[in-house]
This record gives structure tokens, C-alpha cells and sequence, in this order.
């Protein structure tokens, strides 16, 4: 059985762009059939939540890369549900097929 | 009736609660679970009164600073307003906040369905305390009661439909798209960069040609760089002052802010823990609300969605923030650096009639996307004019909503104002002046 994976999403406050991706990203896994817990944070404590992959835009990829062991993904559209599936999917799928 | 009488004077008062069914109706209605619904409320619940803590940190870190520009520039007694009101004023109004917050939404739902303004508001936080302000220029005008309630979800409305929808064309020129308008804060400048953009500098030459230098990717944590910005302000003000004035200011609030008791003054230690602790207060407040955002928001979202499937969301700030990086962090300094000036300027010629203290979040969040704007119709020359320009203008303006709101959300402009909270402060505050 595959444990739930756990998915952050991290914007600069933690409180606007990043709930709204939190929500496509949840849509996104629910079309899957894919059960994970979505959290969103901000860019200062984002960095120390136990999460299994991170999203993020273009501007905050560089400063979360050098902190960050967890597979990083860089979203240049939140809105876009194809670019969250197109990135995203086939990362949180290698992370199922292993755990 | 009794139990009516028990919601209103007990739950619907308490704005933790009140917000908390708000978010168990939007729970209920999307058809959660048992489990899940128990556990949104009551998360929504825990973020408002961890809001409230952030907000007191928050206070607490500020109020010395204030008194000590008070002592810098001379102010008159008559011209310093108390800090802790606007903050008293927010639990005492809470619930009337949450209630315009709901009955706003559903103007901008009637709106979108009806007419060709299309655009849904789901910036949440600036949503909250546009409410509030809008709430706290009726307490001004010594409105109360239904007629506040009226007056608030008016303005409300019409801030979160008529201000997308002015945004939308230069949010066009910026993404190149139509899925997505603006609903922040920083539309006034959003709208004058675009402006100045149409009028000088040239498309061609974009700010994002130009290679920025990767320490500046420091001031991207914008938490940690408000921290510091305030420690330095506390030193350079505290030096400015003299030391005996210092003594007179800092030294009592030294128990105030979040020090181990018995901590001997000294204006470095002081300064230090001074800006931190309003890293911290930013730091729970940012937790409060996305707790209590985490759960309002997608109830919203999910009510448009089923009335309104083609509706365009108004969403936060940092989504046009990837379109121009360069043009967000010329935009940051430029304003930063124009609007110290502006104040130094004004207290060393003696009119600066309120405590205005330079406000790093404004550049960074409010005046340096007028930047972005900017930089998409006009260039690099666009976004620079923009960027000092907007600087000057913000200190203009968080002064004159000072003065507008002094009874009330004075305190909350002082920090957080310099944008639409303090532009339309002074448009509330005037047209309540008429009533």
C-alpha cells in the first residue's frame, strides 16, 4: 500500500499565489485519482515543513533550491492545471511507485 | 429566539467564531465530510486568533518607533494619534468586518453573473482587511450598526469588482493573457505605471534585459528583509534622537517587547530585538491568516465556480511577479530609496505633519509591480520614472489618510498603508465626512 504523499506550495507570503496553486495542484491530483495532503507556506518557514516535493514560481526556484532536498518544481503559471500536470505528475509518480 | 439571542450577542460578536461559520457554511456547502468540515472550522477559527496575537506582536514591536519619530520630527500632541486603537477597533469590530466581508462577495457574484464584468475577488488577505478599512472609515464617520454594515459592503463592493476590472488591461499587457486579473493592493500603481508607460520610454528596452546581482535575491524573503530594515531604522533612529530622548522612549518598552524580564537598555540589543519581534508578529500573522484563508477561500472559489463558470479571478500580486523579476527588484529599491528621501526631505523642512516611517513591504508588494507595469508599455526608462515617482506618492499619501482616519485605522495605515488601503481611506473618509 502506498503512504499519502505530502505536497507544499510555497509563495512568497504563503497566504495569496500560493493557496491558489494549492487548489489547482488539488484538482490536478484528485483528476489522478492521486490522495495527497496540499499545504501551501511562505518563502521564510517553507523551507523547514517535512513535505515529499515543492511548487513554486520562477522568481523563488533559486532561493529554495539551495535549501531544499525534496524534488523542486518551477510553475511559471499557477493557473495553468496542464503545466502543474506536465511538471508535476511524472515527479509525484516516481515518488508513489518507490515509497 | 433564544437561540437567535444566544448567536448574536455570543457568537456572531466573538470574530474568531463568526469567521469560523463562515467557513463551516462554505464547508457545508461544497459537501466535505463530517471530519473534514469539523476540522476547517476549526482550523479557520485557530488562524483569526492567531491573527489577532501576530497583529498585538506585531503592535507591540512598532509603537517605540512611532513615539520616537514623534520626538525626531517635533510632532504637536494633536498630530499623534494612538497606535493600539486601530488594533482594539479590529476585535471590536471583527464580526461586522466578517459579515461585509460575505455580503461583498455576493455583490460581486450578482455582478459577474449579470453583467460583462467577469471578474471574482479571491485575494483573501487584502479582502479581509480592505473590509476592515472600509468598516473603520464608517466607525469614523461615527456611523454604527446597519447603517456601517451598508455603508462598509458598498465601498467593498465596489472596490473588489471596479478595481479588477480597471487593473485588467495592463495585467493583459504584462501576462499577455486573459485568464487572470489582479485584486491587490498595489492596482494604484499598477494603473499609474501602466500610465507613465504609455507616455514615456520605449517597450524595446525592458528592464529584464539587464543582469541584476544575485545578492539581491536576499530582499525575495520579504520577511526577513522587513526585519532588518526595521532593526536599522530603529538604531539610525534612535541615534538620530540623542540619547537622553532614546532613554526617555525605548527604555520603558523594553519590557513590552518579547525580552526575558529584568534586560538591561541598550540601544543596540533594543533595536535588535525590536525588528525581530516584528519579524515574528509578521510571521504569525501570516500563519493566522493562511490557516483562516485556507479554509474561506476555496469555499469562494468553489461557489463562483458552480454560479459563474466563466468568471476571471482576481488573484494576488506575486502572479505577475515572474513576467518581470528585474523590473519587481529595480522597482523595490528605487521606491525604498525615494520614499526615505521623501520623508527626510519633509522632516527636515518641517512638514511632515504625521509620523511616517518608510515602509519596505509597500515598495516591495505595492509600488515595484507598478514597475512591472510600467516596464511592459514603456521599458527600463518607464519603470525607474514609475519606481521614484511611486516612492514620493506613497508618502503623500499615507500622510494624508493618516490625517483622514486619525480616530481609527491610523496606526494600521502607518504600516501597511502607502497603496489602495490608504487611497481609498481617504476616498471612504470623505465621502463618510459628507454623510
Amino acid at each position: 500500500m502506498s503512504r499519502r504523499i505530502t505536497v507544499l506550495a510555497v509563495c512568497g507570503f504563503g497566504v495569496g499565489t500560493s493557496l491558489i496553486l494549492r487548489m489547482n495542484i488539488e484538482k490536478v491530483l484528485k483528476e489522478q485519482g492521486i490522495d495527497a495532503e496540499v499545504i501551501n507556506a511562505d518563502i521564510t518557514t517553507g523551507t523547514s515543513i517535512n513535505c515529499d516535493i515543492i511548487f513554486t514560481s520562477k522568481e523563488l526556484y533559486t532561493v529554495l533550491e539551495e535549501k531544499t532536498t525534496v524534488p523542486l518544481v518551477e510553475i511559471s503559471n499557477f493557473m495553468s492545471n496542464a503545466e502543474i500536470a506536465e511538471k508535476g505528475l511524472p515527479i509525484i509518480n516516481e515518488i508513489l511507485k518507490n515509497a | 429566539m433564544i437561540v437567535i439571542d444566544y448567536l448574536a450577542t455570543n457568537i456572531f460578536k466573538q470574530p474568531s467564531l463568526f469567521i469560523g461559520l463562515i467557513a463551516l457554511v462554505g464547508l457545508v456547502l461544497q459537501r466535505k465530510s463530517v471530519g473534514d468540515t469539523i476540522k476547517g472550522t476549526f482550523k479557520a477559527i485557530i488562524g483569526v486568533i492567531i491573527l489577532f496575537i501576530g497583529v498585538n506582536l506585531i503592535g507591540t514591536a512598532v509603537t517605540p518607533l512611532s513615539a520616537a519619530f514623534s520626538t525626531l520630527y517635533q510632532l504637536p500632541e494633536a498630530n499623534q494619534f494612538d497606535p493600539s486603537i486601530c488594533w482594539t477597533l479590529l476585535g471590536t469590530h471583527g464580526s461586522t468586518i466578517g459579515l461585509v466581508l460575505v455580503i461583498a462577495f455576493a455583490i460581486n457574484l450578482v455582478v459577474a453573473r449579470f453583467t460583462p464584468i467577469k471578474n471574482i475577488f479571491l485575494t483573501g488577505h487584502i479582502f479581509f482587511w480592505m473590509s476592515y478599512i472600509f468598516v473603520l472609515a464608517g466607525v469614523e464617520a461615527g456611523l454604527e450598526g446597519t447603517a456601517l454594515t451598508i455603508f462598509a459592503s458598498l465601498f467593498l463592493a465596489l472596490y473588489i469588482i471596479i478595481v479588477p476590472w480597471l487593473t485588467k488591461p495592463f495585467v493583459k499587457k504584462i501576462t499577455g493573457s486573459d485568464d487572470f486579473t489582479i485584486g491587490h493592493t498595489s492596482s494604484i500603481y499598477i494603473i499609474l505605471g501602466g500610465l507613465i508607460g504609455k507616455v514615456i520610454g520605449n517597450k524595446e528596452k525592458s528592464t529584464e534585459d539587464i543582469k541584476i546581482p544575485k545578492s539581491l535575491e536576499f530582499f525575495k524573503d520579504t520577511t526577513i528583509a522587513t526585519s532588518l530594515i526595521m532593526f536599522v531604522i530603529y538604531l539610525v533612529v534612535g541615534l538620530l534622537i540623542g540619547p537622553a530622548a532614546r532613554l526617555e522612549v525605548f527604555a520603558p518598552a523594553v519590557e513590552t517587547i518579547n525580552t526575558i524580564g529584568g534586560m538591561q537598555y541598550d540601544l543596540f540589543t533594543f533595536s535588535l530585538m525590536a525588528g525581530l519581534t516584528f519579524g515574528a508578529g509578521l510571521t504569525i500573522l501570516l500563519t493566522g491568516v493562511r490557516l483562516m484563508l485556507g479554509e474561506l477561500i476555496p469555499a469562494f472559489k468553489g461557489i463562483s465556480d458552480k454560479l459563474i463558470p466563466n468568471a476571471i479571478p482576481a488573484l494576488d500580486i506575486p502572479m505577475i511577479f515572474p513576467f518581470a523579476p528585474n523590473a519587481l527588484m529595480i522597482g523595490f529599491i528605487l521606491s525604498l530609496v525615494s520614499s526615505i528621501a521623501t520623508i527626510l526631505v519633509l522632516a527636515a523642512t518641517g512638514s511632515l505633519a504625521y509620523a511616517v516611517i518608510p515602509l519596505a513591504t509597500a515598495c516591495f508588494y505595492d509600488i515595484a509591480p507598478g514597475a512591472i507595469a510600467a516596464n511592459a508599455e514603456g521599458g527600463r526608462t518607464a519603470a525607474i520614472v514609475t519606481s521614484i515617482l511611486g516612492g514620493i506618492f506613497m508618502v503623500l499619501i499615507i500622510s494624508a489618510s493618516i490625517a483622514i482616519a486619525f480616530n481609527t485605522s491610523a496606526g494600521f495605515l502607518q504600516i501597511y498603508g502607502g497603496n489602495d488601503f490608504s487611497l481609498w481611506s481617504i476616498i471612504a473618509g470623505i465621502f463618510g465626512g459628507i454623510l
